[in-house]
């Protein structure tokens, strides 16, 4: 374990001892994944000690800034879960583990998990976030959909720490949603889950975007077609129908495991699509 | 932690401040803070029932949040302020949850009681008067296997009906 | 009975016949270690560590493979690890190396071979536990891995459930089945041909997992004559002496156990606790210092005991209004790698596999036998909730198919007094199952909701369902059934209360101390119950199948009479009235003619101790002796049964297939009810329990044997968010002449009747049936979906 004495201490470390060290936020993944063997690292990089210079979420110049160490605590006392546009926020949170874990949780850390159960990287995905990170030799910007390029793999050296999450601010008549059901209702993965952002005009699709915990790989990811089909549409049960029994199928591929088979999830990517979206609809109409 | 050549490390020395008291302790940088609270201070009720975040029984009060202990190192709760189930009323008196535990019969085997009544108190300390979803939900990452919920749903709406009446504490006679 | 009936017996009933009158008893009482418990302040077994200095930590080394022979185990590079005492393989055991519970069949370390994934091949001692978990890596183990059964259908098959060709598993017994039992009485094939209408269905029922909060734990520490004391999680102490003693070639008295508070057991900590008790003592034997042994949560999923999978199939037949003619059963159990209780838990399943109902013709058969899964033993309702998934679900569709209501059928064919059970056992009083199915009715508004929700149409659906149950108390014709109890009342009127029954969470024992106290007229809160130790309690039979209210109660009863007595003639000299005319009521006693005169409790113990009186009492009770045939199941299996009915309200999303449970209903009759705290508490658990087998709960391994849940993530057990909205407990005392003051068990029946319950709700909401728990969302969805009532 190092402890840096601040943010510069801690990436002059990483960029000397990374990937031997790597860096632990809320360390509520990293710890389970050394208690099960499958992470040996020689040292970790304590991040924690400078929670407060990590965690916020800003409105800069039209964009939503949140910081790497924000936790999932925080984010439920933010303004994002009070806007009706960002309620996809709230949407994760009732989900997220269980209270326990929502004051060590982070949602850079659910991005460094990269995993299809990173619940905020699905959110994140609809609303084309981009990552800031930095290391010694300074930052660069990626979008989210560049930076996680497989399960636990992101395309970042292993010197430079996730520093904040970036998207535009969506329009008025625009609003998120987000779906997760297991067999229980707390404490899960969710058997699938469902992002969406949905943007409407007089009752016309003028945009979508529709991010699933996996849609071909074993990462989240956008289901692009169908948000095409989507697009431009008039907003009616019969279009989602349509969109998810014709071309959803057509960019998704599941797999079964132990938990649940390919075909119950690809159909319960439908419902949780069409619930979603419906949801969405009812807020940007002023509903919950 | 297995595979970090135990030995090897180390120990680093911090200083926790536990129910208003601080410690110094050393400790090594693998231990985790449910481990120094109950064999190095001997704070007991701090239950390991999975040690991995999914249960709540080892659930404490760190800086103001509720946290499960088991998934805090201990070197990362280096000068913060814990509460645990020993710390929440004084000495001689029970803290309101404990008294509506009691009242509405809820005790079985008692192991998921102190993150219950953690969960509880963190709960209590924002809302003094939660609904039956708000409860429901401020306790699902407390598994209880002895199946007690119903009565922890009736307990924290009586503990806040004690609390908004002033009543925090009560004699533990009776 | 030709042979004069025993003291205690008679003692028994006559509390029975005499006391109507209960000051104490069916009362609403905190339980006596409520308050410890409530301040944190009760100390479970892993607690004690704090308190030894100079301990050693013991880690498992765990099987590579589900099913492999031991070729060689090199423990050299795991001994030369620093902080690393010792590291222990079979070749260490100094007496025999066996922790099996009913046959000797499981070695506490694998030697010849390895028979499921949690087998451990060695034990490695260290100064600190994650030096022992790291150096078990270094523990070589050269393996042969040999072909891997997890399918029990692979080792008996159907239609006269005879083994199969296969590889053993259990070479040296010859044989993988460990267990037959069967019913048979009158002549089915007559049955179905009287019969109007036949249902048959195939039923399946799943690993489940007991998921109590704390995970076993042993600390050993040697004692100076060579002997151990092992503070552990275990239900049955004495029964963890045994194992102890035989693996460390000790005798019985150089081991002591002592049991703290348990984090829960639900049958669970019955076999491990021999284990990890084992270990613990091997360790600190070996090594001279207190040794602790943790099982983390993986570990204790894999390693430890679960509730036996089933596939039955069943057969029913009736007359068209609804009588029934015939059953017919062929039932497998799958054991896992290790007999564990398994036999018994298969006998129970027999015994009731026919449910509680009058039958003419049955025959009814099932095997248990091992794969290469986890070892499946003890878990609340033993065999029971099994079968009753099947029966219950049969029932309905039986009712479905005469058009009649799932009420109206079983109140045709259910036991009532003066009835025969199956096995041809009078039943000539305290049934009170009739009951049981009228209060349940009368409180969910049955009739109502049933005839409404079938006229559903839309996503959201609501179901109403019931199942009835029956339960064997006590351990029948399973073995020696006694129970004990010792009172010792101090010089200063508080009172020392022992038994070996063991409380592990459900309160079992403030029923017991409850007894005693109504007797002796003392208050609860006088008494001190002692921790259960080998070396100060006498056995008083394991803690398991519901026995401690019917048997411990008692015995409590008895020793508590006994004292009574003889404080009434020394209080009666002392206020000069008859010794019938005495009342207790500490802190007085009084008469009851003339309460003016009065003394004090603590003076009449005084009194006592002063002219020589004991009191100290041990209380003894011996269950009647239980008959079975084995060739035909007929006899009394039980001495006595409880009953019950549930209804379940439930409501289905049809579009993802979730199910959540709005009501749960049980009446249960128990007898009488003794403390009604517990028994309350015991309703609502053991449905909440059941609610997680009906529907999440589920341990799965790979086709290699491995489990691929070991954690509390991904094997699920029921949330708060999860419980029920309500759960209405209700009672029937229906008295049972030789329970105490009539009372029978619940610790195990109430959990017997819920997935039944829970799954015809189900059907009756969405109107398909599904066979086999979990009833998982992906289940119901799917079944909607082939049967075409259900279009995205
Ligand atoms: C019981 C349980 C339930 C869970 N439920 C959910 C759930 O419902 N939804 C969900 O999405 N997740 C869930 N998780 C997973 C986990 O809690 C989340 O992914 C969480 O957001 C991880 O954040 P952390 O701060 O704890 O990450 P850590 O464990 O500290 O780190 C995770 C990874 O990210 C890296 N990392 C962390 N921060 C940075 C940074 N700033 N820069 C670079 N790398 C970094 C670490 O090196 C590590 O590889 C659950 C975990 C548990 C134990
Ligand atoms: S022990 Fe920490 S959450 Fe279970
Ligand atoms: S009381 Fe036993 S786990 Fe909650």
């Amino acid at each position: 374990m190092y402890i840096p004495k601040n943010l510069d201490d801690a990436l002059e470390y990483l960029d000397k001892n990374a990937p031997d060290a790597i860096p632990i936020a809320g360390g509520t993944d990293v710890l389970i994944q050394i208690r099960e063997g499958k992470l040996k690292p020689k040292v970790l990089v304590d991040l924690s000690g400078f929670r407060n210079q990590l965690s916020y979420v800003k409105r800069i110049d039209g964009k939503i800034v949140i910081g790497a160490l924000t936790s999932v605590a925080e984010l439920d006392e933010s303004f994002l879960v009070k806007d009706k546009r960002y309620l996809g926020f709230a949407d994760v949170s009732a989900k997220f583990a269980s209270p326990v874990l929502k004051a060590l949780a982070t949602i850079g850390g659910n991005i460094g998990v990269a995993v299809s159960a990173s619940d905020y990287v699905t959110l994140l995905h609809v609303l084309n976030a981009q990552v800031k990170l930095v290391s010694v030799k300074g930052e660069r910007i990626v979008p989210l959909e560049k930076l996680i390029v497989e399960k636990r793999t992101l395309a970042k050296e292993p010197n430079e720490i996730i520093y904040e999450i970036i998207f535009n601010e969506t329009p008025e008549n625009s609003s998120t949603a987000f779906m997760k059901f297991d067999r229980r209702e707390m404490i899960i993965t969710g058997y699938v889950t469902c992002a969406v952002y949905l943007q409407l005009k007089d009752n016309i699709i003028e945009d979508v975007r529709i991010a699933f915990d996996r849609v071909s790989g074993r990462i989240p990811g956008r289901a692009k077609k169908t948000e095409e089909f989507l697009r431009g549409k008039e907003f009616s049960l019969d279009v989602i129908r349509q969109a998810y029994n014709e071309v959803l199928p057509t960019e998704m591929k599941r797999k079964s495991d132990f938990r649940a088979s390919a075909e119950y999830r690809l159909d319960m990517s439908k419902v949780m699509m069409k619930r979603a979206l419906l949801k969405a609809k009812s807020r940007i109409e002023g509903g919950a | 932690m297995a595979q970090t050549q135990a030995q090897e490390y180390p120990e680093i020395t911090i200083t926790l401040n536990v129910n208003g008291k601080d410690y110094t302790v050393n400790v090594k940088p693998y231990e985790r803070l449910i481990d120094v609270l109950r064999y190095k201070l001997g704070f007991l009720s701090v239950k390991e029932g999975c040690g991995r975040g999914e249960c709540g029984s080892c659930a404490v009060i760190m800086d103001g949040k509720l946290v499960p202990s088991c998934l805090v190192l201990a070197v990362q709760a280096r000068g913060k302020k814990i509460i645990t189930l020993e710390g929440i009323a004084p000495p001689g008196k029970l803290h309101a949850i404990q008294k509506a535990l009691l009242d509405t019969y809820a005790m079985q085997c008692g192991f998921c009681f102190p993150g219950v009544i953690m969960a509880a108190y963190y709960l209590l300390s924002k809302n003094r008067n939660p609904s039956e979803d708000e409860i429901r939900y401020a306790l699902s990452g407390n598994l209880c296997r002895c199946g007690s919920y119903l009565r922890f749903i009736k307990a924290v709406k009586l503990a806040a009906e004690y609390i908004r009446k002033g009543q925090i504490y009560f004699d533990l006679k009776k | 009975m030709a042979s004069p009936q025993a003291e205690y017996v008679k003692i028994v009933e006559e509390m029975f016949e005499k006391k109507k009158e209960f000051w104490l008893i069916g009362q609403y009482i905190q339980r006596w270690d409520a308050l410890s418990k409530m301040l944190g302040k009760a100390k479970f077994t892993a607690d004690y560590a704090y308190l030894f200095k100079n301990l050693v930590y013991v880690y498992s080394v765990r099987a590579k493979y589900a099913h492999a022979r031991i070729k060689r185990i090199d423990v050299s590079e795991a001994e030369k690890v620093p902080g690393v005492l010792k590291v222990i393989t079979h070749k260490d055991i100094p007496g025999v190396n066996d922790v099996g519970y009913v046959l000797p069949d499981q070695p506490l370390l694998a030697y010849e071979k390895v028979r499921y994934i949690g087998d451990i091949v060695a034990l490695v001692v260290a100064e600190d536990p994650y030096v022992a978990e790291e150096a078990a890596e270094k523990v070589y183990v050269d393996y042969e891995p040999l072909p891997v059964i997890t399918n029990p259908l692979d080792i008996v098959s159907f239609g006269g459930l005879k083994e199969k060709e296969h590889p053993l598993i259990h070479e040296e017994r010859g044989s993988d089945v460990i267990a037959r039992f069967r019913i048979i009485k009158g002549d089915v094939k007559k049955g179905f041909r009287e019969a109007d209408v036949i249902v048959e269905g195939e039923y399946r029922t799943q690993f489940q997992e007991h998921a109590y909060m704390e995970p076993e734990a042993a600390l050993a520490v040697p004692e100076p004559d060579g002997g151990v004391t092992v503070i552990t999680s275990t239900q049955c102490p004495h029964e963890a002496r045994r194992a102890i003693s035989k693996v460390l070639g000790l005798p019985f008295a150089k081991v002591r156990v002592v049991v703290p508070p348990l984090g829960g057991g639900f049958g669970g900590k019955e076999d491990v606790a021999n284990e990890i008790g084992t270990k613990a003592a091997l360790a600190a034997l070996l090594t001279g210092r207190p040794a602790l042994v943790v099982h983390k949560r993986e570990e204790s999923i894999i390693g430890h005991s679960k509730r036996h999978p089933m596939i039955a199939r069943y057969k029913h037949g009736a007359k068209r209004d609804g009588t029934l003619t015939a059953v017919e059963a062929e039932i497998i159990l799958d054991t896992g790698a290790y007999a564990s209780l398994g036999p018994f838990v298969l006998w129970r399943a027999i015994v009731h596999s026919a449910g509680p109902y009058k039958i003419p013709h049955v025959h009814t058969e099932g095997v248990a036998v091992y794969t290469n899964n986890v070892y499946a033993g003890a878990f609340r309702g033993f065999g029971n909730p099994q079968v009753t998934f099947a029966i219950e679900q049969q029932m309905d569709k039986l009712a479905e198919e005469l058009g009649m209501d799932p009420v109206e059928l079983r109140l045709k064919n259910i036991l009532r007094n003066g009835d025969r059970t199956v096995h041809g056992q009078l039943l000539d009083h305290g049934v009170g199952l009739e009951e049981t199915i009228r209060k349940a009715v009368e409180a969910t508004d049955w009739y109502r909701k049933r005839a409404e929700y079938a006229k559903q149409t839309g996503t959201i659906r609501k179901g109403i369902g019931l199942a009835l149950l029956w339960h064997g108390n006590s351990i029948g014709a399973e073995g020696a059934d006694y129970s004990s109890v010792t009172l010792i009342i101090n010089r200063d009127g508080s009172i020392t209360f022992r038994t070996g029954l063991t409380d592990f969470g459900q309160g079992a024992i403030q029923g017991l101390v409850m007894i005693a106290a109504e007797i002796l007229g003392v208050p609860p809160d006088y008494f001190r119950v002692e921790q259960p130790d080998t070396s100060a309690t006498p056995d008083a039979g394991p803690t398991v199948a519901s026995r401690s209210t019917a048997m411990g109660g008692n015995a409590a009863l008895v020793a508590a009479y006994k004292l009574r007595q003889r404080l009434n003639q020394v209080a009666a000299d002392m206020l000069k009235c008859s010794p019938e005319d005495i009342e207790i009521r500490a802190p007085d006693v009084y008469c009851k003619s003339d309460p003016s005169r009065k003394i004090r409790w603590v003076d009449l113990v005084e009194e006592c101790f002063w002219r020589g009186v004991p009191l100290q009492e041990f209380g003894y009770y011996r269950a009647p002796k239980a008959v079975w045939e084995d060739e035909t199941g007929q006899g009394e299996p039980y001495f006595t049964y409880t009953f019950g009915t549930i209804v379940a309200e439930v409501t289905v999303d049809m579009e993802t297939g979730k199910v959540t449970v709005d009501r749960i209903t049980t009446v249960y009759d128990i007898g009488k009810v003794i403390n009604r705290v517990g028994a309350e508490l015991h309703a609502e658990g053991g449905a909440i329990q059941g609610m997680g087998y009906a529907l999440m709960e589920e341990l799965v391994h790979d086709e290699n044997g491995r489990v691929l849940n070991p954690n509390l993530y991904a094997y699920y057990i029921p949330t708060i968010m999860d419980a029920p909205k309500e759960i209405v407990a209700l009672w029937v005392e229906a008295g049972y002449r030789r329970g105490p003051f009539g009372a029978k068990g619940l610790g195990e029946p109430s959990i017997n009747g819920i997935a039944p319950a829970i799954a015809n709700a189900i059907a009756h909401a969405i109107g398909a049936r599904i066979t086999s728990i979990p009833i998982t969302p992906e289940k119901v969805y799917l079944t909607l979906k082939r049967l075409g009532k259900i279009k995205l």
